[in-house]
């Protein structure tokens, strides 16, 4: 199992750290910068809904670069490196990485050029560039990636279910919360239409267009003599994750 | 973050460096322009604000119907506002709307990751992206909102939304106190990104 996987009710942590600000240094703003250009040039959004035209895009970016990617660099990580490193220091090393492994950039020219800016911080970023390709970018952010695909078809769940979370062997990547894992809930609401996900996650079973489900859970059932009375937990969970209860088979 | 790991003196420095690097590289390579990310983050700080989310709420709190269609198929609602083009864009597409009432209140979370409604919430705070706030509130999450302030009855239901799917929740806190006759605008000026991700109430407005 991956840690990053069962994040859910992990004891021993002690305080939150209520920090409200979005960036807490300037340069977290760059890196977050960086990959939404990634998510809004990636190679995938000729076929999403509003078909954007990537392939005319002048862009030297040719990847698929979504959600999926970026989670599966952090779901990848040391568990205790996870925890060691802010948000967008994971971004920086999963995003630096992604460039150098598909062959945009080498390790070296990054070392030698960061070399240079950690000298001289003030040195100018290099100007220029075609204007389709921040015009995609944006276009992106405000038409979106829908992962709605295909008719709706028959949900093999209703509302008012008894539904017991699958537990497959763990994967590289999934969208099922481990401390929901083996657990019974009730269907409070089936999502219309099928959703697919961006990528297959392989025996975890999502990937292609489903039936996605919110799922109630009482707090007892899901910690026992450790839960708060009155906290219910809402899953939204794809139909992969999802069987009929042993209860409801009898 | 906690700080019990042994860290560079100059991480920050160093990090600083490395991502202007990358993004000194990336245009030198023809993948991004020189003014692709300041637009990107241009986009975020004006158009994609909490602003947008306070003015779904005060709406809300001005007009029943609207609550309730809101609640029902908020993509519909959130389009009938005069709010910047793209609330249903990136991070926006299954925008879902739960809403607080005497006897629930409701929290948003993500244990997974990250998932945040941008175009109504903008960019999740940092305490919302750490695993400390994401793996307590999935099992304690009374306890870490009294730790923040909110202090909720027992008699209260707290139903704790776990963002593993498609929709970007957000929360529609109850209107205070001492807000009668208020304007929409005037309304809208109270309501804060912590009270529509749950973690606290939007508070009356001083007499």
């Amino acid at each position: 199992m991956k840690l990053q996987h069962h994040l859910g009710g992990l004891e021993n942590l002690g305080p939150v750290a209520y920090e409200p600000r979005v960036f807490v240094e300037d340069w977290e703003q760059r890196i977050f910068g960086i990959h939404v250009a990634m998510m809004g040039l990636s190679a995938h959004l000729g076929d999403a809904v509003p078909q954007y035209p990537v392939e005319d895009v002048p862009s030297a970016f040719s990847s698929v670069w979504t959600w999926a990617d970026l989670r599966k660099g952090a779901e990848a990580m040391h568990p205790f490196a996870y925890f060691q490193y802010r948000y967008y220091e994971k971004w920086l090393g999963g995003i630096g990485g992604f460039f150098v492994s598909q062959g945009y950039i080498t390790e070296e020219e990054l070392e030698a050029k960061a070399a240079e800016y950690l000298q001289d911080p003030g040195l100018d970023l290099p100007e220029g560039g075609d204007e389709r390709i921040d015009d995609q970018v944006i276009r992106y952010l405000r038409e979106g990636d829908s992962p709605r695909q295909g008719p709706a078809g028959s949900p093999a769940f209703a509302v008012g279910d008894r539904v017991t979370v699958t537990d497959v062997p763990p994967t590289e990547h999934t969208r099922l919360p481990g401390n929901l894992r083996g657990r019974t809930g009730t269907v409070e609401r089936v999502f219309e239409g099928n959703y697919g996900y961006f990528c297959s996650t392989g025996p975890d079973g999502i990937g292609e267009p489903m039936p996605v489900y919110a799922v109630r859970f009482e707090p007892t059932d899901l910690w026992g003599e450790l839960a708060e009375p009155g906290a219910v937990l809402y899953g939204e969970l794809y139909q992969a994750y999802l069987t009929h209860a042993m209860e409801e088979q009898q | 973050m906690t700080v019990q790991f042994g860290y560079p003196e100059d991480r920050e420095a160093r990090s600083a460096a490395r991502v202007r690097a990358l993004e000194a590289l990336l245009i030198e390579k023809g993948v991004i322009t020189g003014a692709t990310v300041d637009k990107v983050l241009g986009y975020f700080e004006t158009d994609m604000t909490p602003l947008n989310g306070a003015k779904i709420v005060a709406r809300a709190w001005t007009d029943p119907e609207f609550a309730e269609r809101l609640v029902k198929d908020t993509p519909a609602a959130v389009a009938e506002l005069a709010l910047p083009i793209g609330m249903d864009g990136a991070e926006g597409e299954h925008l879902q709307a739960v809403a607080n009432t005497p006897g629930v209140h409701n929290l948003v979370i993500c244990t997974l990751c990250s998932c945040f409604p941008w175009p109504v919430l903008g960019l999740p705070p940092y305490w919302y992206k750490d695993p400390t706030f994401r793996a307590r509130a999935a099992r304690e999450p009374r306890v870490v909102l009294k730790e923040t302030g909110l202090d909720l009855d027992p008699s209260v239901e707290l139903r704790v939304w776990d963002s593993s799917g498609h929709s970007r929740w957000f929360v529609v806190p109850q209107r205070p106190a001492g807000t009668d006759g208020m304007t929409e605008e005037e309304l809208a000026a109270l309501v804060t990104t912590e009270s529509m991700i749950g973690i606290a109430e939007v508070p009356s407005p001083a007499a």
